[in-house]
């Protein structure tokens, strides 16, 4: 037996599963190009064989001499800073910080900008273990004010709206309100 | 040069309204850089459209401003929060934040600000000494193998120093290339792993792509230490370096100041690639190199300084041959076709005067960050006593804004999010955060300039190897990759971990 953790194997299923499908994807574009001899498929089949190939170096090494680092390397985060989870409830709360903002980006198109915000930064600050309502609250406020004195009233920059009713109408209430107070001004 | 320059002067300084053009840039550049989740492209993308209100000399300048101190604030956050503001800031924060982490905010700050003005101001010099003879040298000695060549030794360069093993620095490239090939290919424009998506059809964007890397990966570390109770807030340190901190490492400066310009003044190239070289020269030539990333006011000295210096020569390719070296250049091209103006040789004879007053404007503003900068970072410092579940809403925000507003689509905030849960796993698994973002930026550049090359050469590998600049450049960058392969498996240079 080697030296190797179930994460190496993880890690060496993973880069070749990649190399495989986006090398069998590659033949719905495998066209060729009169000016170019090595076609659109050319630059990325032999990224993919270099990553195969790298990948099975990686795992020889983990199987010939387990958990090692090499001195003076930089950029990647230390083994020793990482978290070991200690119960499933961390594992949950983990998933659950990562699978959030996700949720938000998907509710921009159909809830827009102006109504999802607000609740994500407060389901965030939740998420980070606040729970001092009041916080919650005011820092929501904070920073859901700045974002739009920032983005909307100085730089007028576009931010998505909503296609979906009521948040659509709400946000197109929220831009003429903005359109009314810089008439006043 | 001088009379121009005093000329250029007197133009930018002698108009109220380009003073305040002038005074916004500065000032914008250095918030936006400074601001983590946001940068100085978040900034030029929202400001393009106002530019067609400004003459072409104002909204060239400004751009040209903001890029000078935008690339400088972006160090900031590299440093304090390990977020870099832009791409070029990424090395970084290799050795600034664990300097933060070690109670030296202040000394790694300092030594940016410092830094980056020297870079910047030596590169401006040249850059109105040199454009055009180096324009010139350009034209004649670099063509797509040279650019291809110096891809090829900057990756090498990349995946050398980056990630837990050299493997997995390899693979942390390979990746960002695999990425890069999503979208149409350079050559014939046929799409490639769009998986139906139209909107992919033009590539993963930059931007939210390094946003969701570095800023969003990092709140998910940090997060992650939260939830397993190890998480602690950085160090609050406002001592600046010593002079003589600073002097130790003169040789550092002068080499970036090369590295720097001379990767900047290659079109496509930009500062990214300059400050993956200064550090990687820096490591390269120190006799401490286990010492590198883990807190050596070297590094911060070797990257910010080569990134600056690359601002100024970048402007000579977009100028003089009107190639843009990175996004925020070729935001400047279309500045420029908006005031139906192309840059190129022609630019100095029909334009000469918005020429001095952009070249008077990148000295003036380099010089702003010398003074202007070191008042900030006293100030800038103060955000690391903002408790961090403020400061993670308001990062996820800003980078959220500033994904979207690039193009407009609602699935470059998705992107971003999914590049941030991957980027936090594989930093979790040890692969280099930098190196994939460095894969992603120079992999359809160097599609192109390969396929290019080869058909320059009619695919005759004799005749490609027969220019002795992309001849050098290969052999280094294969000695480069020979060497760290040889550590990895015969050197004793291994630590244990686990």
């Amino acid at each position: 037996m080697g030296n190797h953790r179930s994460s190496d194997v993880i890690e060496v299923v993973f880069w070749l599963a990649l190399a495989i499908i986006f090398f069998a994807v590659s033949f719905e574009f495998n066209q060729p190009i009169e000016i170019y001899k090595f076609g659109a498929t050319g630059w990325p089949r032999v990224i993919l064989f270099l990553t195969a190939v790298v990948a099975i170096g990686n795992f020889y090494q983990a199987y010939k001499k387990g958990a090692v680092a090499h001195k003076g390397r930089v950029g990647a985060l230390d083994e020793a800073d990482a978290v070991h989870y200690k119960s499933f409830s961390q594992y949950l709360q983990t998933g659950w910080l990562l699978i959030l903002p996700l949720i938000y980006a998907i509710s921009l198109k159909p809830v827009g900008f102006y109504c999802s915000t607000p609740f994500f930064i407060a389901l965030i600050m939740v998420a980070w273990g606040e729970r001092r309502a009041s916080f919650i609250l005011y820092n929501t406020l904070i920073i859901y004010g700045l974002l739009l004195l920032l983005f909307m009233i100085v730089l007028n920059a576009p931010l998505p709206q909503g296609n979906v009713s009521p948040f659509y109408d709400v946000s197109a209430s929220i831009l003429r309100a903005k359109t009314q107070l810089g008439q006043l001004f | 040069m001088i009379e121009n320059f005093l000329t250029g002067t007197a133009t930018l300084f002698g108009d109220p309204f380009t003073i305040g053009v002038f005074v916004f840039g500065v000032l914008g550049g250095m918030l936006f850089g400074a601001i983590p989740g946001v940068s100085m492209l978040t900034l030029a993308a929202i400001l393009l459209p106002f530019t067609a209100d400004l003459t072409a000399s104002q909204g060239v300048m400004l751009f040209a401003v903001i890029y000078c101190t935008g690339t400088y604030g972006g160090a900031i956050t590299a440093i304090l929060f390990n977020i870099p503001g832009a791409p070029e800031n990424a090395p970084t924060a290799f050795d600034g934040y664990p300097m933060t982490r070690k109670g030296l905010a202040g000394k790694a700050v300092g030594a940016a600000v410092l830094c980056s003005a020297i870079g910047g101001l030596a590169s401006a010099l040249v850059m109105m000494g040199a454009t055009e003879p180096l324009a010139q040298w350009a034209i004649m000695n670099i063509g797509p193998p040279e650019i291809f060549a110096l891809v090829f030794f900057g990756l090498a360069v990349a995946s050398s120093v980056g990630g837990r093993t050299i493997w997995k620095g390899w693979l942390s490239v390979l990746l960002g290339l695999i990425i890069a090939t999503i979208g149409q290919d350079p050559v014939g424009g046929i799409n490639r792993y769009n998986f139906g998506f139209t909107d992919l059809a033009a590539g993963i964007a930059f931007v939210p792509a390094i946003l969701g890397f570095f800023a969003v990966s990092e709140i998910f570390v940090q997060a992650e230490k939260r939830v397993g109770g190890t998480y602690s807030a950085p160090v609050f340190n406002v001592d600046f370096p010593s002079f003589y901190e600073l002097w130790a490492h003169k040789f550092a400066v002068v080499r970036s100041i090369f590295v720097g310009f001379f990767c900047g003044i290659l079109p496509g190239i930009g500062a990214t690639l300059a400050a993956f070289m200064g550090y990687g020269e820096a490591v390269r030539w120190s006799k401490n190199k286990e010492d590198f990333g883990n807190g050596k006011l070297e590094g911060v000295i070797s990257s910010e300084t080569a990134n600056n210096a690359a601002t100024g020569a970048a402007m000579i390719p977009l100028l003089a041959l009107g190639l843009p070296g990175g996004a925020l250049t070729a935001m400047m091209v279309a500045v420029f076709q908006m005031h139906d103006l192309e840059p190129g040789p022609l630019v100095f004879y029909n334009s000469p005067d918005l020429i001095w007053v952009v070249f008077a404007a990148m000295f003036y503003a380099n010089l702003s960050i010398l003074f202007i900068g070191l008042i900030e970072t006293k100030t800038i410092l103060y955000l690391l006593k903002i408790p961090f579940q403020f400061l993670a809403p308001m990062i996820l925000m800003l980078a959220s804004i500033g994904a979207y507003i690039g193009r407009g689509l609602v699935l470059d905030v998705i992107v971003m999010f999914v590049a941030g849960i991957a980027g936090f796993l594989l930093r979790r698994s040890g692969y280099s955060i930098p190196g994939i973002v460095l894969g992603l930026i120079l992999g359809k550049i160097g599609e192109q300039n390969f396929a290019q090359g080869m058909q320059m050469v009619h695919y005759d590998l004799v005749t490609y190897f027969s220019r002795p600049i992309c001849t050098i450049l290969i052999i280094a960058g294969v000695l480069t990759l020979l060497k760290s392969l040889y550590s990895a498996f015969y050197a004793q240079t291994f630590k244990s971990q686990g």
